[in-house]
């Protein structure tokens, strides 16, 4: 071989070694550092950064997440009783609606005294060296004014208008601020000349009231939210985002369990105890958000979320917590079982290798790995937009008939299994199981497949077989999606296929968010399917969708569902307490909605959590409520096993190597030679 | 005029533009003899493209009726291609595996055992079918996109080569303009804006693409503007149109069509890249292979279907990337003026 | 040569002057003020809500000049953008400088390494492959390329991610920390997969460059003389050569900095590629058009500096 050719070889030969040896060096898939092993850290993920963690503004999942264990509230949900029930939290009592004689209520709350903010810079506004400072009920009536600023751009200044004066503050607020020397004072002071809020008093520095223009028994479950924890003006103050301070909505200052020490919202987030926290200083209190409770489910026992052991015992268990970002779920997953995620999901993807049959596969279970099942109070539905010519309430009987009969070929069962391995229920109402007002035995009858029925209704409506008369051709009929990756489109190519069978001919529509948004903000979609989370478990927060006054503008009463005697039915049980005048002003309702059809209700998720042995007493909640403090890790275990499940397969990288070295040797010793 | 009329109605005037373009080729010795050379190099690889227009025609044609559609009934009442009454009565459930009896996951009996080569996809679609399906949209998505861009590129290239001065200025400000913005995402931009049909997917395409060859064109025709024959028809008074189309435009050809197959398959590709992003076309295999992704996760995994797409695509690809090599050395200048 | 530098300087201010055009009309063409104000405030925001937000964010004033001369959209736009007051994000009112000061390291981390590593290769084995030319070696390489060129680089992703990240666990499958002990495996799977499947075009391209120069006469002559054949390769092949490829890394370090959409997508590398696609699912307008005039600025200057170091060398290019 020419010298030239050797030493190209020998020189990709080196070069091929070094790079061998660089990944060997690397070579490991353990995504976090070496030296966090054995930590007393949790670990877990997010999906989206969050846009802002300003409690008065935050209102998705993610955000909650991370704020909920920083920014506590004055009631909370019980971590283990089911229904889902409020207890005390920085309040000593969960308060009753006291009524005033003209038609107003007032909530007073007791608050702790001796709460503390954590320490945090932005307190120095207040005196030089100051760390923090004790929470007042002026730190809530501050809040609430935030809420009320329209400036703030808070998603639930709407709920909170029934609130007395609320509304007002706001205008004035607008109206001072058109005065730039106004517009120019510390956000407080603003607060201070436009307010105050009629109906949020701070009698003493320890008592908070709330007054009400009318009764609203839901509004209670709004105080188990971030959007009414305690803010500190100085935070708000000192973090604007100027000389390089972070604004607030990227630095929150709370009073809980945790605070905030790391944020790369991009890709990390840390949370650590929070040594100022009520709990902490004040066991003695024994207050009830602040140690394990002693009481539980039935069940819980077994599960071993309940054992005397726990019950009493100081929260929270955790040091850190560690949230990581993960766009795609199938990596997530696959972490989850390399040990580096201490709970996780089922992704459809690898549901079959974790569950076999009803249970836990073998493989899981020898990992230890243990399941908890927990229906969500969500439910999923395909819509009908009922302002359009063809399929709404325009088109009366004939609308109608055409409604019910494809309701009646949607399969949620087959639905539930294709794509979501069985991890729900079909719905058969607007109320999912564990919400008041939800018959377990209740069977609606366009929700059970029945395509013969589906035929003759057609008829009866004036398309036999789908013939639609004035064209002679299948009836042609739109379906509006903002989906566009093909597992959601497919997903909606099966119900399509469903209705197909009737000799509907739906065509589907998939556009971006933003024309699927003005479709809907115009009303030319027509039929299109969505979901809705709850926010409270009060059947009152599902059945306000298909009220009428839900379907005005930007309302989330999309399929624009007017019923006279719906919302007549709405405005008698939105205030009445559980019991059977309720239920069965309920269940009137819902015989409204089954035979309307402006949804066709499809499932109600189950989820599925899966989580590592080393994770002990965590009770997945079936809706959105922070549970960190109430959960525990055994790192050393988990050190453990991770070192054991995570040897990467080394034997590939040596064939590498020797391959490479065999290429480099002839023009090393060519050159060898040479020098002789 | 329904979609799939006007779709047998290109295909016939398609296929009637190819036979007019095999006389064309006769007729001339240099076209001829290049064929031939083509042909002699590469005949696998100009197999392969061929079959897979084959299947892309037949997919084009349609007609209504005269098959039977199951439990579809509003099949019956649609156009139906040559591909689809192949494979109008295969659906089942879910998926099964290639040649299976029984569904993958439950093992439940199949409506038609053994029938599917390549398996099923979640909702039960025969996998055979929907590759098959996907070469017509990559055919169209490779073909129309320089259908739109080749035009183009010659407009304005020839315009800016020929007529230099300000009209060179303004397109070559044009051509910059363009070719600073990142590619990926103006076509993503443009794709949302204008929708995802087809139309508007290859129209983004053409926009993000048409620049490169557009250069090429605008240096050939300023090379060509000083040739003799060229200075000698302007002196004659001949009319610059009269020019451009007898003198210029013919001996562009061979760049075209060295140009249009070599972009071919980067535009293919870059559908499939579209496809994952959630702007691509429905039915391409871009979008196969984007679903099928997470199926590789499942245990046990689901492999047919992104075999399926995955090899479809790189075979298509690596033909014609053969055939484009083949192309470009059959007719670069030299080797022309060498033979003739 | 001062007038020379100076019309390539304004000829390239237009092509950014142009650009920032370009964006603003095909952005609002894709979204309303309203979309992105309802992207920013999440679906359940009030109306209200909406209408204080795009007067705080100077989106509720007319677009087009004609509408407003004083007061419209286009000028804002064009001021905000030549000043290089960049503003806050549309999503989530973070300074988009910050923004992408956090992502230029990530993206650099990743397409420095992958660029140069991509070089080395693809030079030496295109060396390689020309030194073997017209014999067994050449065919297969050409082959090789060929094969490396038709696969969508979805499948090396997906490929390399079963593969290499699921059944030999070398490497966590995606995901980003920058702490320098853990660094270096995020970033190995994404550079492999950025370089084999560039690396085959890369490779036909210098053998091709290599090939013309290997036939000139003066190797001829060169070789005539009695040179040794590695002599040829380095001294005369490769000096020539280096031409088209210092064009080629000029033209492509803008291109280092943007970042790599794709890769940074699927491997949730948080750079300025994975940046700019979420500005643009999020109708994110603020850093978007940010992203786009940095990137267009830096292809401008890159074009530049080409043309002016071509025209040092070739006195004939400045005569046009």
């Amino acid at each position: 071989m020419t010298l030239v050719v050797r030493r190209l070889f020998s020189l990709s030969g080196s070069l091929s070694v070094f790079a061998v040896l660089a990944v060997l060096m690397s070579c490991s898939n353990n995504p976090y550092s070496e030296k966090d092993d054995d930590v007393n850290v949790l670990y877990t993920v997010y999906s989206e950064a969050p846009k802002t963690l300003d409690p008065a503004v935050s209102y998705n999942v993610t955000s909650h997440s991370i704020i909920g264990p920083i920014n506590e509230t004055l009631v909370e949900y019980h971590y283990l009783k089911r229904p889902y029930e409020l207890m005390p939290g920085l309040a000593k009592e969960v308060p009753k609606p006291n009524v005033l004689g003209d038609g107003r209520v007032s909530y007073t709350f007791a608050l702790r005294e001796g709460v503390i903010f954590q320490n945090d810079p932005s307190f120095e506004l207040g005196g030089a060296g100051k760390r923090t400072r004790k929470v007042v009920a002026d730190d809530y009536v501050f809040e609430f004014m935030r809420v009320a600023d329209p400036g703030v751009n808070s998603p639930v200044i709407h709920i909170f208008s029934k609130i007395e004066g609320f509304h007002d503050f706001g205008v004035r607020l607008l109206e001072l601020r058109k005065d730039p020397a106004f517009k120019a004072m510390p956000v407080r002071e603003q607060y201070q000349k436009a307010g105050p809020i009629e109906g949020l008093r701070a009698p003493d520095d320890y008592t908070f009231e709330v007054v009400l223009t009318a009764p609203y028994p839901q509004l209670i479950f709004w105080f188990a939210m971030p959007f009414t924890t305690a803010v500190p003006w100085e935070a708000v103050q000192y973090y604007d985002g100027n000389d390089g301070r972070p604004r607030f909505a990227d630095h929150p200052v709370g009073l809980g369990p945790y605070r905030m020490t790391h944020y790369d919202k991009q890709f990390r987030i840390v949370l650590e105890r929070n040594e100022n926290w009520y709990g902490a200083l004040h066991p003695e209190w024994k207050a009830p958000g602040a140690v394990y409770p002693g009481e539980g489910e039935e069940g819980d026992r077994e599960k071993g979320y309940q054992s005397d052991e726990l019950a009493g015992r100081q929260l929270p268990f955790i040091d850190r917590i560690e949230f990581r970002r993960e766009k795609e779920a199938v990596p997530k997953f696959n972490k989850f079982l390399q040990g580096y995620y201490d709970k996780s999901g089922i992704t459809k993807e690898s549901f079959d290798k974790v569950i076999q049959g009803n249970d836990l596969s073998p493989e899981m279970a020898s990992m230890g790995v243990s399941l908890d099942r927990v229906v969500q109070l969500s439910v999923s539905y395909i819509g009908f937009n009922m302002v359009d010519a063809l399929v709404g309430t325009s088109a009366g009987d004939r609308g109608r008939k055409l409604r019910q009969a494809m309701s009646l070929a949607v399969d949620a069962d087959e639905y539930i299994e294709l794509f979501l391995n069985g991890r729900g229920v079909p719905a058969q109402s607007v109320l999912p199981p564990g919400i008041f007002g939800n018959d377990p035995e209740y069977k609606n009858e366009f929700r059970a497949v029945d395509l013969e029925r589906a035929r003759r209704l057609l008829v009866e409506g004036g398309y036999p077989n789908g013939i639609d008369p004035a064209t002679d051709q299948p009836l042609k009929l739109r379906f509006d999606t903002a989906a566009t990756s093909a597992t959601q489109l497919i997903t909606i190519r099966y119900l399509v296929d469903s209705w197909r069978k009737l000799g509907l001919d739906v065509e589907v529509k998939s556009t971006t968010y933003n024309k699927f948004q003005e479709k809907v903000d115009n009303r030319v979609h027509q039929i299109f399917q969505w979901g809705w989370v709850a926010d409270y478990p009060d059947p009152e927060n599902f059945l306000f969708l298909l009220t009428a006054a839900m379907a005005d503008k930007h309302g989330p009463n999309s399929a624009n569902f007017r019923n006279a005697e719906f919302d007549a039915l709405f405005a008698e049980m939105k205030s009445r307490p559980d019991g059977d005048m309720r239920r069965s002003i309920i269940e009137e309702m819902l015989g409204i909605l089954e035979q309307e059809r402006p949804w066709i209700e499809l499932v109600n998720p189950v989820s599925y959590v899966l989580f590592h042995e080393w994770v002990n007493h965590y009770k997945p909640p079936g809706f959105e409520i922070s549970t960190l403090k109430y959960q525990g890790i055994d790192s050393t275990r988990r050190g453990e096993l991770r070192r054991e499940w995570n040897v990467p397969v080394m034997w590939p990288v040596y064939v590498l190597l020797v391959i490479a070295i065999a290429i480099i040797a002839p023009g090393v010793l060519s050159l060898i030679r040479e020098r002789q | 005029m329904e979609d799939w009329m006007i779709s047998n109605l290109v295909t016939v005037g398609l296929l009637a533009a190819m036979v007019g373009c095999v006389f064309l080729i006769r007729r001339s010795r240099l076209w001829s003899e290049a064929a031939v050379e083509l042909w002699k190099r590469r005949p696998i690889a100009i197999l392969c493209v061929s079959l897979y227009l084959a299947v892309a025609i037949l997919d084009s044609i349609f007609w209504v009726g005269g098959v039977d559609t199951g439990e579809d009934v509003v099949s019956a009442h649609e156009a139906k291609s040559v591909i689809d009454r192949l494979f109008a009565d295969a659906r089942e459930r879910s998926y099964s595996s290639p040649f299976a009896d029984v569904e993958f996951y439950g093992g439940k009996a199949l409506a038609h055992p053994g029938s599917h080569p390549l398996g099923t996809d979640i909702i039960g679609r025969d996998v055979v079918y929907l590759a098959l399906k996907g070469v017509r949209v990559a055919i169209l998505i490779g073909g129309l996109t320089s259908l739109i861009a080749i035009p183009l590129s010659l407009l304005f290239g020839i315009s800016a080569g020929y007529f230099g001065g300000r009209v060179d200025d303004f397109v070559f400000f044009v051509m910059s303009t363009l070719a600073s913005m990142p590619g990926l995402l103006l076509l993503i931009a443009l794709i949302m804006a204008m929708g995802r049909s087809t139309l508007s997917i290859c129209i983004a395409l053409a926009v993000t693409s048409w620049v490169g060859f557009c250069r090429i064109v605008r240096g050939e025709t300023l090379k060509l503007r000083e040739q003799d024959y060229v200075q000698a028809a302007r002196v004659l008074g001949v009319s610059e149109v009269q020019i451009v189309l007898r003198h210029i435009l013919p001996n562009l050809a061979h760049l075209v069509i060295i140009t249009f197959v070599l972009t071919f398959s980067g535009l293919v590709l870059s559908e499939a890249v579209l496809a994952w992003l959630g702007v691509g076309v429905d039915g391409s295999w871009g979008q196969m292979i984007d679903q099928a992704r997470s199926e590789l996760s499942r245990d046990p995994v689901v492999w047919w279907n992104i075999t399926a797409a995955g090899s479809a695509l790189f075979v298509l690809i690596l033909a014609v990337n053969m055939v484009g090599d083949a192309v470009r050395d059959v007719l670069d200048p030299r080797t022309l003026r060498e033979r003739s | 040569m001062l007038a020379y530098i100076v019309r390539r300087l304004a000829y390239g201010a237009m092509v950014v002057f142009g650009v920032l055009f370009f964006l603003f009309v095909v952005f609002f063409w894709v979204a309303t003020p309203d979309d992105i104000a309802r992207r920013a405030l999440g679906e359940k925001a009030p109306a209200i809500a909406i209408e204080q937000w795009k007067e705080n964010h100077g989106y509720d004033r007319p677009l087009w000049p004609w509408e407003s001369f004083d007061n419209n959209m286009l000028f804002a736009h064009y001021k905000s953008m030549l000043t290089f007051d960049f503003g806050r994000s549309d999503a989530d009112d973070v300074p988009i400088l910050e923004k992408i000061a956090g992502g230029v390291g990530p993206s650099l981390a990743l397409t420095v390494p992958m660029f140069v590593l991509g070089l080395v290769a693809s030079v030496l084995l295109s060396l390689i492959v020309a030194v073997f030319r017209d014999t067994y070696v050449d065919r297969m390489g050409i082959v090789l390329c060929v094969f490396g060129m038709s696969v969508s680089i979805l499948l090396y992703i997906v490929g390399a991610q079963y593969l290499i990240a699921k059944l030999l666990r070398w490497f966590p499958i995606s995901g980003f920390d920058p702490s320098p002990d853990v660094v270096l495996r995020f970033l190995a799977l994404p550079i492999i997969v950025g370089l084999v499947s560039s690396i085959g075009s890369n490779v036909r391209f210098y053998r091709t460059v290599f090939l013309e120069e290997v036939h000139r006469d003066f190797v001829r002559t060169a070789r005539a003389k009695g040179a040794g054949e590695a002599r040829i390769m380095i001294h005369h092949v490769l000096r020539n050569a280096m031409i088209p490829i210092l064009t080629q890394i000029v033209i492509a370090i803008p291109f280092l900095f943007t970042g790599s959409l794709v890769l940074e997508s699927f491997f949730g590398i948080p750079g300025l590629g994975a940046l700019s696609v979420e500005a643009i699912q999020g109708n994110d307008f603020a850093t978007l058009r940010t992203m786009v005039f940095v990137g267009s600025l830096l292809f401008v200057v890159a074009q530049v500096v080409t043309d002016v170091s071509y025209s040092l060398a070739d006195p004939r290019v400045r005569l046009e």
